[in-house]
């Protein structure tokens, strides 16, 4: 008897209405996700130029050349120091701004809203904004330098490579953190009063108050916050192509700028493709580890 | 009975799709209907205008528009001819982007936009992708030269291979005592020192664009390299050059001492669009670049007073970049296989090249000619400057790094590396002959990369 309605039940899958529902997103799916994915890995393993319909197998010459290659090796570098930097910046500016307009008693949705302008600005104007700001001879930066009488202190910020990344990190940070305050900021609402004023009637002070109790409690928000902006540094592109063209020399160059670079415009989409796939194994490794150590520290309430 | 409620399941779900393609499909159906109405107007007008007219058709057209004024003079002959010849449509698809024409056009390629007419500047990529189609033979008789690559004719050469030369501010030479013209590289420099000494920046480059590294890269290659070896490249290629061989060596040695000396500070994030403003607000001195500035700078300041020579080199000799170099007008393999597209093209290019559109041209871009018949247009002192040097037998004509072609061709991705490479080096005070060390691995990796 059981055995019988098993067999019906197998035999009559395409009654489950689930598998009707799924079936043209998934299709879709299919094949404009996965088959470019997996015929990637493929390209990976040749010279495709990007244009000629000539594909030739090189087998792991790519991964090779990404091994030896200085220039790998120093955006590798820079694309570690950006993720850090920016993740640990927008992470703090993030939080101390969603404390500040949680706390703000005028005006409070006009602060909210300054802070998350710059969220909805793409990357590529923002860049174009900050390219102008920053510029050596007609940037608004060094004329109010000038201005104030601190011309020593003239850079061009974008084309010397002491500040070039710099430069790039800290306005990423002006755009970015607005995003990161608002998942700060539902956090911070949802803390009880009442664990608050318990601290403070055990004499905790403001400082305590946020390091024993609401930075705990944020863990939800962090783990959140940190993983998506090691995400987006790691992807940063729009910025560095538009303020710097990876310049001055290679001194802002990423992973993500030099696959887009190397695929497109020097017309080596197989090299590329291999880097990218070089990225994607690191994001993954990062993520992963990123979130068992992230989860550890989240408390249940 | 199952049987039955899988019919009605399925007739439901195609049901459904049907309601939904129904909704994606009316845009189509709008589309065709349109297009079939502009159809008949056009056939209309012609009819109207009496005669067997060609077939209506539609070329896409592209070009580098880079230079606010050359696009300004190509989308003039443009208007002129799509006026002149009712039944084309041309379809300009050329977009001012922040990446270089070269990865534009690919991406346009890529996703299968390649345009009909393309103004080709890296002939070599496209053809050998096959992706080019020869020049119509009738085309051939208006130019005086064609370049050629691999026997066949691909462009239709828009200008002459323009040289590059100082453009400088006269009242900046005035006021740092400068009365004459340099005769060599180290009287140039001499006035270098002069123009600092007066406080002003004595030359400004547009570093944040690469290819305006190129004309200064170039003019030290030329003068040093090109000028006794005109085919270095190849053997470059060969292995039997070295970029640590003494006269590469001795170019770039001269390009860093230039840049860190003499070179406006905020050179790497100036682009090469601001530096007519740079020169005429006499924040710079000095522009090296070429006679298509003449418009830049004149619109900027009509009344800035400003002249052009080409840099002597060490041993007071003048070689200039100018041999005809592999671009034009090109059509594209797709439209080679329509007869109409073919035909609308070759009398867009016969029109182009006509003196009464193409001396206009000449005028807005500063050009050298290259068609037959004699075109006549008004020039300005700079401009009689550039033909003089062009005309004169006795100034050697060279080419870029990346301009030559044939045997002398580089990796086409070698370009844009080396020149960031010489960026790092002035900003990096780097060892320049560590750096042509990397410059030879990196182009025998290109090399070896080109052959797999």
């Amino acid at each position: 008897m059981n055995a019988s309605t098993s067999s019906i039940k197998r035999k009559q899958w395409w009654r489950s209405y689930a598998i009707w529902f799924i079936l043209p997103a998934f299709l879709l799916y299919c094949i404009f996700v996965m088959v470019p994915t997996f015929s990637s890995i493929y390209l990976s393993f040749t010279s495709w130029d990007g244009i000629s319909d000539n594909i030739r197998y090189i087998g792991f010459e790519n991964f090779k050349e990404i091994w030896n290659s200085p220039r790998v090796h120093n955006a590798l570098t820079n694309t570690i120091i950006v993720a850090i930097a920016l993740v640990i910046l927008e992470n703090v500016v993030a939080l101390l701004l969603a404390i500040l307009v949680d706390q703000v008693r005028w005006l409070k949705n006009l602060f909210r809203s300054i802070f998350y302008f710059p969220v909805l600005m793409s990357g590529i104007i923002m860049g174009f904004i900050w390219m102008i700001i920053l510029n050596y001879n007609f940037g608004v930066v060094n004329q109010l330098l000038d201005l104030v009488g601190l011309s020593a202190l003239k850079t061009d910020w974008l084309g010397n490579p002491d500040y070039a990344l710099l430069s790039i990190i800290l306005s990423t940070v002006w755009k970015a953190s607005g995003y990161y305050m608002i998942i700060y900021l539902a956090g911070l609402q949802g803390i009880p009063q009442e664990l608050l004023e318990a601290a403070s009637i055990d004499g905790a002070g403001k400082w305590k108050q946020f390091w024993h109790v609401t930075f705990p409690l944020l863990a939800g928000a962090t783990t959140v916050c940190v993983m998506l902006s090691m995400i987006n540094s790691l992807k940063l592109f729009d910025q560095i192509a538009v303020m710097t063209n990876g310049g001055p020399g290679f001194a802002t160059e990423t992973l993500t700028y030099i696959i887009y670079k190397v695929a497109f415009g020097e017309g080596r989409q197989g090299f590329g493709t291999a880097l990218a796939i070089v990225l994607f194994i690191l994001i993954m490794i990062i993520s992963l580890i990123q979130i068992r150590l992230l989860r550890k520290r989240e408390v249940q309430m | 009975m199952a049987k039955k409620s899988f019919f009605k399941l399925f007739s439901g779900i195609v049901a459904v799709m049907l309601v939904l393609t129904a909704c994606g499909g009316n845009n189509t159906n709008t589309n065709s209907t349109t297009n079939g109405n502009n159809n008949g107007g056009n056939s209309q007008a012609e009819g109207e205008a009496g005669g067997n007219q060609a077939n209506p058709v539609t070329i896409s057209i592209a070009y580098a528009t880079g230079d606010p004024a050359t696009k300004q003079a190509i989308e003039t002959t443009i208007d002129a001819f799509t006026d002149a010849y009712p039944h084309v449509t041309i379809k300009n698809i050329s977009e001012t982007t922040s990446e270089s024409y070269l990865d534009w056009l690919k991406t346009k390629e890529a996703v299968g936009e390649f345009p009909d007419l393309v103004e080709m500047r890296d002939t070599k990529i496209f053809a050998d992708a096959g992706k080019l189609a020869e020049l119509p033979e009738e085309l051939h008789s208006l130019f005086t030269f064609l370049p050629e690559y691999d026997g066949k004719y691909y462009n239709a050469p828009l200008t002459g291979n323009n040289p590059n030369g100082i453009i400088y501010s006269k009242k900046a030479y005035a006021d740092a005592g400068v009365t004459e013209l340099p005769k060599t590289y180290d009287e140039f420099l001499e006035i270098q020192e002069k123009l600092l000494a007066s406080g002003i920046s004595p030359i400004v480059v547009g570093g944040k664009d690469l290819f305006h590294m190129g004309f200064w890269i170039n003019y030290f290659l030329i003068s040093n390299v090109y000028s006794s070896d005109p085919d270095w490249n190849s053997k470059r290629i060969a292995q039997t050059a070295s970029f640590t061989d003494a006269a590469p060596v001795q170019a770039i040695t001269d390009y860093k001492e230039l840049f860190t000396k003499y070179v406006d500070k905020g050179w790497l994030s100036t682009g090469d669009n601001q530096t007519a403003s740079m020169l005429v607000t006499g924040k710079a001195a000095q522009l090296y670049s070429g006679p298509w500035m003449f418009g830049q700078i004149e619109e900027a300041d009509p009344g800035f007073e400003f002249g052009f020579y080409a840099l002597p080199s060490r041993d007071g000799s003048v070689i200039v970049n100018g041999l005809p170099t592999l671009a034009g007008w090109s059509l594209s393999a797709e439209a080679s296989k329509d007869p109409d597209k073919v035909e609308a093209i070759t009398a867009f290019i016969k029109f182009f090249f006509d003196p009464e559109q193409y001396g206009p041209y000449l005028e807005t871009v500063n050009g050298i000619p290259t068609t037959v018949q004699e075109v006549t247009y008004e020039t300005n002192e700079q401009m009689q400057e550039v033909l003089r040097l062009m005309s004169d037998e006795s100034v050697p004509k060279s080419m870029m790094i990346n301009q030559w072609y044939g045997e002398n061709a580089i990796p086409p991705q070698f370009r844009n590396w080396f020149y960031k490479l010489l960026q790092e080096l002035v900003v990096s005070d780097g060892d320049v002959a560590d750096y042509m060390k990397q410059a030879d691995t990196e182009y025998d990796s290109n090399v070896k990369a080109n052959l797999q």
